[in-house]
């Protein structure tokens, strides 16, 4: 194909996803069938394209706070006063430390999530470029993934995060020490204790390139790390990660198995700054059905399960907890928070800002259609780096509002005030 | 009913009204160090062994077992020592003593002394948090009156000392449920009630509990040590810590079972019920079922523990397949699932024999090493690290000449494998008036090392011949002192070489000497290498710790960490004695190193090494141009992630050397631990010796290995290193060792174990297989190929590179005559449908 009808092409394909986000939200045409599903609602998916259009709350009328899953997030409220008037306006602090402890320098986020890991090769680059430009504008963090550190996102080093996963894909002590923050990636909450793959079709050239791997030939990364079968296996790879980057906050990512809490407390003795828990409802579709949402503990119980046993050791405030998976809206931020997290991380709901419609075809063939999780040449020219920040932006403004709103509501000066504050929250039954 | 059927119907009464509980705690790695000596030793050679190892453990418990004991230190006579159960009871709470002494004690033995066991006075003066138990110790038989009812109330018709053994454990048993509940009151426990065998733990770490109860000169000639690190719970007791005891066994381990559960069920059958909720007492339950209920050897005990599956199952001869097969289905419930490590002390008191155990579960999954030293006095070693078995030796060697700092040999065990069953056994008879200590397998097959030789009247004139130079010129060594190593050491130590500008001459053939000790007739004998670098220690530490201008070298070690300056010319070379430095953290050596480096330091010797983690680490991308040296026993991690620097480990590396090496040069004049080149990308890579378990797994890129040795297992799963004759990557296995004459010989087989090159993409593994011992079941996912012209023009310059480092002929003769075409074979990755894009 000529370059000339390529670029043709894309330009089509692009203006017609462009004209989708903006069109779909205001119902002109109904609510798209095949779109989403019961957790993540075609109504948070079109409020999500909505306030990634506007970055302002949702005036549709369409739901945005919660979905339809029957649990979880979706069946408890904030008791919060009768006030039907929105309170946008009402700034309160939304940062939260990343570094609890006495040791190393503080370092602050100014708002309480920051994007998981998704590596080049699962997802393009232009995406990661857009989730790394929004990171920066709002001074948080992005991460690498298991998949090297693409040289273009070096302009965002001071908010990109270097994970190690398992298969040590394209890390380096370069990408480590190029970073503020290390992720140690033991495990994910959609596929716990099968390690990570990308599927042949997506290795293109110059994903095997970066992970200096054979291009077209499926990749595994193993379950767990072969250096790492205990507590104390993992105190030593801690204090390797720190000893080639000491300046780096440490955080330790895990899934949420029944003991969970032994885990963190393992981690907390190891050093980590961060304890990252992610539950089984998040993963893209290239995590296997069977597993995601089935193995995992859910991400609520987790929560209030390592908040509450690191309080009882005394070590709480040492460590900042961090909970991902399954976590969508700005409401679900607010109840992990005060469920005992101090904040999130988030990585399907940025996919849907720039117009994942959650249809699961992430791993099939050269990826997906919208040119976020792909590596194919083409596709990936579907997300314009600005474009695609821009949206991701607008999407965390409209949840900073909400935020600011609800914290006034709950009559609290900052989300640090939040945390752990279950007494705030209510079972609200199932929706439906 | 059987004798076996007996003794578990019996302990139904004492069981009775006990359910299934849930695992306690959780607990990760461990410390574990043991030895088995010839001669009694006291408890403080633990010490720095233990010291060293303190990162393996948290301080939440620790304990130490020993067997072999003085009879003269105990106050009492070799009879009594002999013959009497030595019961040892931990009070927690004191006020408990009399009701327990009278009905567990009193009412049921014949007391020949009793005493309580000495402690120091300030617990917190050794750093404690918790006061550790006061301890008694009561030298015990059983009466005969309750020993004749006990056995005709269970109809017992068996001898009256295994009776004995069964009342001793039953009264344990009891004694336990009363005074000391998991989840309730703690008042007391027996720590041991074996004969000839005492075991003491408390909350703390093992170094600790030598020095409250006073151990440091206590003699035995068995020693096992641990620390424990357990993640639940804020609040401790010492009931938690290793060893756990059966009757006669004392186990420690490193580990966490993922089947608890099910192995409980399976004790509970048997009417055993843990007392204390953890992986290690049911463990030790095992071993006591097997040892002393059922009467298994020691083969099939092991097998009941560890069993042999898959293909060292089918590599077993026929015979054994069939009692091993018997033993499995029985069994198989009750076989722990890894990841775990033991390390058991055995008393036979019948046979008047001591044990030292160490058993690896079969995948492998914990870290150990097993070691001997032979000579006027032997001893063998198990321990979680190399280092931890030198720092024994070492301290050992220090006080009594007749031990040297290094083992003669060291190795590692395969687990659940045909070869050598992944167990090894330390036995002492303690019959002999001097007692000597033999090592077996699983199997029976005794290792043995050579007895050192150091006055070998030609060996200077072969080291000579074998590094290619005329030492005696080189190193001015008077001629009357030719033949002998050490007095060729201390007339060195005794010169001034910095000021006759000969040092570096010296440091260099001492090093090469070192480096090819292998070559050498008596090559494996540990008091030769411990001389050897002890003289090189030396002349490291006659370096000025002042830099000027005219200076050749710096000597820097913690002491005079601030002293260290930038270089004044680049020719100068700097030595670092890392002992002192922190094993790991901010102040560690390893980033002591790196500052080194920032600071312009192009040419580093580091010696003195003693289990320091991370070493070459952190140095950052395009180190090229700096060349470390490694003397000592460097710890786990070294080189790991190491991008253009050259490092050369004169000596054997822990676990975990070069994960995620990028490019760069490391060569080992020994042994490599487990998992050696994770994640690695690329480098040049030599190792003398052998691998241990998973090396090179996803590896990628460029790698390019020489082992000369062997590894264990899952040897470049996951490989995924494109093309090797289009600058991908690959590794040579030699499949080779040098005996004690210095004589190069093949392995058994070059490569015993399966998942060889298992679900690889890329790379490929160039194996030295003359008699086609590699087969495909060995592999999962390649193939197995001839070389071709490419290969072997791309293999010259390794195996060259290889010569000219380690003294192994490129070209290996042999019998046959074949050319290197037909003495290697290449494994490929098979093009797999489930990899490939379709």
């Amino acid at each position: 194909m000529s370059q000339e009808l390529t670029k043709l092409l894309i330009n089509k394909h692009v203006s017609r996803i462009n004209f989708g986000l903006q069109n779909l939200p205001s119902l002109k045409y109904g609510i798209p069938d095949a779109l989403g599903d019961l957790r993540w609602t075609p109504e948070l998916i079109l409020t999500t394209f909505e306030q990634a259009n506007t970055g302002n709350p949702p005036t549709s009328g369409l739901e945005y706070k919660i979905g339809n899953s029957g649990g979880g997030f979706d069946s408890i409220n904030f008791k919060s006063k009768e006030d039907t008037i929105t309170h946008y306006d009402k700034v309160s602090d939304l940062s939260i430390s990343l570094n609890n402890r006495n040791k190393g320098s503080p370092l602050d986020i100014s708002i309480p999530v920051y994007g998981g890991g998704m590596s080049f090769g699962s997802v393009s680059l232009n995406f990661m470029l857009s989730r790394a430009l929004a990171a920066k504008k709002l001074n948080t963090f992005t991460c690498t993934g298991e998949g090297g550190y693409p040289k273009e996102l070096l302009k965002y080093q001071e908010n990109v995060i270097t994970q190690i996963a398992t298969g040590m894909f394209g890390v380096s002590e370069e990408t480590l020490q190029q970073t503020k923050i290390i992720e140690i990636k033991y495990a994910q909450g959609a596929k716990p204790g099968l390690g990570g793959h990308l599927l042949a079709d997506k290795v293109s050239s110059e994903v095997a390139k970066i992970r200096e791997s054979t291009p077209f030939t499926s990749l595994y990364s193993p379950f767990p790390f072969h250096s790492v079968y205990s507590v104390e296996d993992h105190k030593k790879h801690v204090d390797w990660v720190k000893t080639i980057n000491p300046r780096a906050l440490i955080s330790v990512k895990v899934s949420t198995p029944k003991d969970v809490d032994m885990v963190a407390i393992g981690s907390y003795y190891a050093g980590a700054n961060i304890i990252h828990i992610d539950g089984g409802y998040g993963g893209t579709g290239a995590a296997p059905e069977i597993a995601k949402k089935n193995i995992a503990m859910p991400i609520e119980y987790a929560i209030s399960k390592v908040h509450k046993y690191l309080e009882s050791e005394g070590v709480r405030n040492e460590i900042v907890l961090i909970a991902s998976g399954g976590i969508r809206t700005a409401y679900d931020v607010a109840k992990a928070i005060a469920l005992g997290a101090d904040g999130a991380v988030i990585g399907t709901t940025e996919a849907v800002a720039v117009g994942c419609t959650h249809c699961g075809n992430c791993e099939s063939g050269r990826g997906c259609q919208i040119g976020i999780a792909t590596s194919d040449p083409e596709l990936s020219q579907f997300i314009s780096v600005e474009w695609g920040a821009k949206r991701i932006e607008n999407l965390y403004n409209s949840w900073i509002k909400q935020w600011y709103d609800l914290l006034y509501k709950l009559e609290l000066n900052s989300i640090r005030e939040l945390r752990g504050r279950t007494d705030l929250l209510e079972y609200r039954g199932v929706r439906y | 009913m059987s004798i076996a059927e007996k003794i578990i119907k019996s302990r139904e009464k004492i069981t009775d009204g006990l359910t299934l509980q849930k695992k306690l705690t959780m607990e990760g790695g461990c410390g574990v160090i043991g030895f088995a000596s010839s001669t009694r030793l006291p408890g403080k050679h633990l010490l720095s062994s233990l010291m060293q190892m303190k990162n393996r453990g948290n301080g939440k418990g620790g304990g130490v077992a020993i067997l072999g004991l003085s009879s003269f230190q105990l106050g009492v006579d070799q009879q009594i020592l002999e013959n009497d159960y030595i019961i040892q009871i931990a009070y927690l709470n004191k006020h408990c003593r009399n009701e327990l002494e009278d009905q567990f004690i009193n009412s049921k033995f014949i007391v020949d002394k009793s005493s309580r066991v000495n402690s120091i006075e300030d617990y917190r003066s050794i750093g404690l948090e918790v006061k550790p138990p006061e301890v008694y110790r009561y030298f015990c038989k059983v009466k005969e009156e309750q020993l004749l009812e006990f056995m005709d109330n269970n109809n017992f018709k068996f001898s009256k000392e295994k009776a004995a053994d069964e009342y001793v454990y039953q009264n344990t048993y009891e004694l336990n449920r009363k005074y000391y509940s998991s989840k309730g009151e703690k008042n007391a426990f027996v720590l041991s009630h074996s004969k000839n065998m005492l075991v003491f733990k408390m909350v703390g770490y093992a170094d600790q509990v030598i020095h409250y109860y006073k151990l440091d000169e206590f003699l035995g000639n068995i020693w096992v040590g641990h620390h424990r690190y357990p993640t639940k719970g804020n609040v401790w007791h010492p009931g938690g810590a290793h060893p756990f005891i059966g009757l006669h066994e004392a186990l420690v381990h490193n580990g966490d079972f993922s089947n608890y559960h099910s192995v409980t069920e399976y004790l509970a059958q048997r009417s055993i019920y843990p007392l204390f909720l953890t992986d290690t007492e049911v463990a030790v339950y095992l071993f006591d079922l097997y040892s002393r209920v059922y009467e298994y050897p020691t083969e099939y005990l092991i097998e009941a523990i560890a069993p042999t599956t898959e293909r060292d199952f089918w590599m077993l001869p026929a015979e054994k397949r069939e009692v091993y097969n018997q033993i499995q289905q029985s069994h198989i419930q009750g076989s722990p699932d890894g990841p775990w490590f033991f390390i058991v002390g055995r008393s036979i008191p019948l046979k008047r024999e001591i044990e030292l155990w160490g058993i690896t579960d079969t995948s492998m999954l914990r870290p150990q090493v097993f070691a001997l030293q032979e000579g006027e006095e032997q001893i063998g070693l198990i321990g979680s690290e190399l280092q931890a078995i030198d720092a024994v030796l070492n301290s050992l060697a220090t006080e009594n000449n007749r031990f040297s700092a290094k083992a003669d040999i060291y190795w590692n065990a395969r687990g659940g494998s045909y070869t050598d069953g992944g167990a090894f056994v330390f036995q002492i008879d303690l019959n002999q008036e001097k007692p000597k200590l033999k090592c077996t397998d699983k199997f029976g097959k005794e290792i043995t090392s050579p007895r050192p030789v150091v006055n070998s009247e030609n060996l200077f004139d072969l080291l000579s011949i074998k590094l290619g130079m005329n030492l005696s010129e080189r190193l001015l060594v008077h001629s009357s002192n030719k033949k002998s190593l050490i007095d060729l050491c201390t007339s060195i130590q005794n010169l001034n070489l910095i000021k006759q500008g000969v040092i570096f001459e010296y440091i260099l053939s001492l090093t090469q000497i070192l480096d090819k000790m292998h070559l050498l007739p008596n090559s494996k004998n540990g008091k030769v290498r411990e001389l050897i670098e002890n003289t090189l220690y030396k002349l490291f530490r006659s370096f000025p710790t002042k830099l000027n201008s005219d200076s050749v070298g710096l000597l820097v070690d913690k002491m005079h960490e601030e002293d260290l300056i930038l270089p004044i010319n680049p020719l100068q070379k700097l030595f670092i004695d890392i002992g002192d430095f922190e094993i790991e953290g901010d102040k560690s050596a390893a980033l002591f190193i790196v500052n080194a480096y920032k600071m312009g330091w192009k040419n580093i010797y580091t010696f003195n090494w003693r289990g320091h983690r991370f070493g070459g680490c952190g140095l950052g991308p395009n180190s090229d141009g700096l060349r470390i040296d490694v003397y000592g026993n460097p710890g786990d991690y070294l080189a790991s992630g190491l991008d253009g620097a050259e490092i050369y480990v004169h000596c054997s590396a822990q676990d975990q050397v070069g994960q995620m090496m990028k490019s760069g040069k490391l060569i080992i004049f020994g042994d490599v631990g487990q998992t050696f080149l994770y994640g690695a990308k690329g480098g040049e890579i030599y190792i003398l010796g052998n691998a241990a378990g998973r090396p090179l797994i996803n590896a990628v890129g460029k790698p390019r290995v020489i082992i000369n040795g062997t590894c264990l297992d899952y040897l470049a799963e996951g490989f995924m290193a494109g093309d090797p004759l289009n600058g991908g990557g690959f590794a040579i296995i030699n499949g080779i060792r040098f005996d004690n004459n210095g004589k190069l010989v093949e392995l058994e087989t070059p490569y015993p174990g399966g998942n060889l090159l298992s679900l690889a993409s890329g790379g490929a593994i160039y194996i030295r297989d003359p008699n086609s011992k590699v087969e495909e079941n060995q592999l999962n996912g390649g193939m197995i190929n001839g070389l071709s012209k490419l290969d072997l023009i791309l293999l010259d310059h390794y195996l060259a590179t290889n010569e000219e480092l380690f003294g192994i002929p490129a070209y290996l003769s042999n019998p046959r005559g074949l050319t290197n075409d037909k003495l290697y074979r290449k494994i490929e990755p098979a093009k797999i449908k489930e990899l490939v894009s379709g």
